[in-house]
């Protein structure tokens, strides 16, 4: 079933000449991981944004197209309203604590307040999220006192408090270290297990490759290809779009070791081992 | 983080007390000493304050408070026991200085008001979390936008000010000297401002941003996480201050 | 160039809680990454060399002087230290003015200074954005902008933080330049960063912080081969050294290429 739909989305910024966001068009089915690629400036975050109506309502500018979350059309209701479909973490964990919160149980607590969830059932959500990412621990805790990987995982929980049926992800490890990353793809995996649709713009093309279902490839505002790891990093043109296969698949590609009965090449650390173990056979 | 809320947590029916509750009293300190001006009256207010902070287990943490006030109210009684222009009656005379009973009843009124005021809104700030103040504004009818304004600020500025010192560094380390006269102390506010107010534009448009994606302009009627402190006596508390202050306006007009 | 003995250090004096303790290394030409979990102390280690900080116990002595009792801005001649977030440091107007900020300040002449600065933004690949506002760049030109602000400063020692955060691919290739570039000019490059690919095929030695203290240190292959202490100190190994490892390969393989050299050895 078709969870999110992009038909010929145009976006200029204000003030800005060149298009954003040129002609894409791709669908998401529910339930998918999907990943974002693509240089900076590319139009990865820009696209995020799009997808939770922050384009264009927060940035105003020049639109066009369609994008359907769940049927719902972005463009013709209010972010709040998208809110309870889709939710948002950002890159930065500083900037995504509220500031009017002083524990990490009342900062989830916003936006159920915000949506108007009735107190027994936020006392409730909050318990299930807070056991979800494993920051039962620090709930009574400063949010602005916890570690990077917490105060990200806090972010998740709080969207994921709200309840939508997709969430979006901008970067969430940019600014953490490895462990703090890897508490977060932990986090982001097991939404992917209860069914959530996630859309995720990253550069850790190891992490990608090992999680996501299909990956979007963007360049200069367009989409240049939607298609599996596999397919993508295999492109040979790759570099030019600024993007550099994961490890595993360089390697294999220079020693020319595809995935056998495909045309593809191994992206990640399993597939690459099981091939290569195959040729020096 | 340090929040630059002087709230304590102590377990009191001070606390208990419903902020808005609180707020009533302030305005009852206030107004009862301007309607009946005496000194009995000032003192008797200050008595109650004092006690019901002394209740909330928090006198020593208005020490502070009091001595930074007392110290700018020294300064007052000086000035005006010894300057004030109808100045009349000599009080005492050390050497050359004279002090006149005028100014000093004068000045000692000003400071019984002052030390009232303080007192009346140490209970609110001691004892009320800043949060739980304007959540009940809130309640109440202010704008959740501008209470949320209200309440991020206690956060947000000792966020500012832990960005300060790492621009200072930052900058440090690019040869800026920061120590030193007052001349290079002002070559060095350029470069430690403007980081620092570029700076929370960026953050601020970023939280913008993440509050919008947590509903923060839905329309839905809001919800709390905690249900509205009530105080059992509050509606009497409350009947009893503004009885109070009518009372004493009554008083003033008939005698 | 830089000796660092019996180093200790607490930001609460009161407290027990040491973030550095005991830290005894040396520092030559060869460029140096520092790694480790973050609150292990790296940034704390780095602000101290750079005089940000003072020991409570021990001494750091660059090239031969003691730098105690000296200020941050007087070692800003000797040696320079990236920050992790451009936003902390830029307020001029032009990328020209933001890069010779610091020269100036070292009192280097206009002149000079101005060669200095557009000779860094040439090793950054900005050379072509002298007159933009820095604000107008994005955030991993901007990142590029703070290295050429203290490259200009040409100083023998220089101090990155985390410099591919937030950089894509060409980013960290133009980075991966600089730091060859510098290396050659016969500096002592180190740099704090979480990324073990990048390290293996940038830095000739690696030293691992745990806890505040040295848990490993020595050539890179040395430190990715010592697997007890990567694990201890929560470091991943590189990727590639992973799938090597995986492929019971012999030694520690730390690039593509010499993964690709013993596959056609083995044939």
């Amino acid at each position: 079933m078709k969870k999110l739909a992009v038909e010929g989305l145009k976006y200029k910024y204000p003030q800005s000449e060149s298009l954003a966001l040129d002609n894409i068009s791709f669908t998401v089915n529910e339930g998918e991981f999907i990943g974002i690629i693509g240089r900076n400036s590319a139009g990865k975050s820009t696209l995020c944004q799009a997808l939770v109506g922050l384009v264009p309502h927060f940035y105003k500018g020049a639109y066009g197209g369609k994008v359907l979350v769940d049927g719902l059309e972005v463009k013709t209701h209010s972010i709040a309203d998208i809110a309870l479909k889709v939710g948002m973490v950002f890159q930065n964990p500083f900037t995504q604590v509220t500031g009017s919160k002083m524990s990490v149980y009342e900062e989830i607590a916003f936006g159920l307040e915000n949506i108007g969830v009735p107190r027994s059932e936020m006392v409730q959500r909050i318990d299930e999220v807070l056991k979800m990412f494993k920051i039962e621990h620090v709930k009574d805790h400063n949010p602005f006192d916890l570690s990077g990987g917490q105060m990200q995982r806090m972010a998740i929980a709080s969207i994921i408090a709200m309840r939508p049926e997709i969430i979006v992800l901008d970067e969430p490890t940019s600014q953490l270290d490895p462990g703090g990353s890897e508490e977060v793809f932990q986090a982001v995996q097991s939404l992917k297990k209860q069914g959530i649709t996630i859309i995720m713009a990253e550069h850790k093309m190891e992490k990608l490759a090992q999680y996501c279902d299909r990956i979007l490839l963007l360049d200069n505002g367009k989409a240049v290809d939607y298609d599996t790891p596999e397919k993508i990093f295999s492109r040979d043109d790759l570099e030019s779009y600024g993007v550099a296969a994961p490890v595993y698949t360089k390697v294999c590609k220079a020693l020319g070791a595809k995935k056998q009965g495909t045309n593809t090449y191994p992206v990640t650390l399993e597939e690459a081992e099981a091939v290569l173990k195959e040729i020096r056979r | 983080m340090n929040s630059i809320s002087l709230y304590v947590e102590r377990n009191s029916f001070v606390h208990d007390i419903d902020p808005i509750t609180k707020l009533i009293y302030i305005v009852f300190a206030i107004l009862i000493p301007i309607i009946l001006p005496s000194f009995t009256i000032s003192f008797i207010c200050v008595g109650i304050s004092l006690v019901l902070l002394a209740f909330a287990k928090v006198l020593r943490k208005t020490v502070p408070v009091f001595s930074f006030v007392f110290l700018i109210l020294i300064t007052v009684i000086i000035i005006q026991g010894l300057f004030k222009p109808e100045n009349e009656t000599i009080l005492f005379q050390i050497g050359p200085i004279t002090m006149y009973q005028e100014g000093l009843l004068f000045a000692l009124t000003i400071t019984l008001r002052v030390i009232n005021i303080v007192s009346a809104f140490m209970i609110l700030v001691l004892t009320t979390k800043p949060s739980e103040l304007v959540e009940s504004l809130v309640r109440k009818g202010l704008s959740p936008r501008i209470g949320y304004m209200i309440v991020s600020v206690f956060q947000i500025i000792p966020e500012m000010m832990a960005a300060v010192s790492t621009i200072t560094d930052a900058q440090r380390a690019r040869g800026m000297e920061t120590e030193g006269n007052f001349f290079v102390r002002v070559k060095a506010f350029l470069p430690l401002i403007g980081p620092v107010v570029l700076g929370s534009l960026i953050n601020t448009k970023e939280r913008a941003m993440a509050l919008e994606v947590r509903g923060f302009n839905s329309r839905v009627p809001k919800t709390y996480l905690y249900e509205e402190k009530t105080y059992a006596h509050s509606k009497l508390i409350q009947s009893l201050l503004l009885l109070g202050i009518a009372g004493a306006i009554v008083w003033r007009i008939v005698s | 160039m830089i000796n660092v003995k019996n180093l200790s250090f607490s930001y609460k004096k009161t407290e027990g809680a040491r973030v550095l303790s005991d830290i005894h290394l040396e520092f030559d030409q060869r460029s140096t990454a520092i790694i480790g979990q973050n609150g292990a102390g790296k940034t704390t280690f780095v602000k101290l060399l750079k005089g940000l900080l003072k020991p409570d116990i021990g001494q750091i002595t660059i090239k031969g002087q003691d730098i105690k009792g000296k200020t941050a801005a007087e070692l800003a001649r000797t040696i320079g230290l990236i920050f992790q977030n451009p936003n902390d440091q830029i307020f001029k107007r032009t990328v020209l003015d933001e890069v010779m900020f610091g020269p100036l300040n070292i009192q280097m002449e206009k002149s000079a200074a101005k060669e200095k600065a557009i000779e860094a933004l040439k090793m950054a690949g900005l050379d072509h954005h002298l007159d933009t506002n820095p604000h107008d760049l994005s955030l991993s030109e901007k990142k590029l902008l703070c290295m050429a602000s203290v490259m200009a400063m040409e100083t023998d020692i220089i101090i990155f933080d985390e410099p591919t955060i937030a950089q894509d691919n060409q980013g960290k290739e133009k980075i991966k330049q600089i730091i060859q570039t510098l290396k050659d000019k016969g500096k002592l490059v180190m740099t704090i960063i979480h990324d073990m690919d990048f390290v293996a095929e940038n830095f000739e030695r690696t030293i691992v912080f745990n806890e505040g203290k040295v848990l490993a240190d020595g050539p890179t292959r040395e430190v990715f081969s010592q697997k007890q202490a990567l694990l201890q100190a929560n470091v991943e190994a590189p990727y590639i050294t992973q799938l090597a490892d995986k492929l019971g390969f012999a030694g520690t393989v730390l690039s593509i290429g010499e993964f690709i050299d013993k596959v056609d050895a083995n044939k």
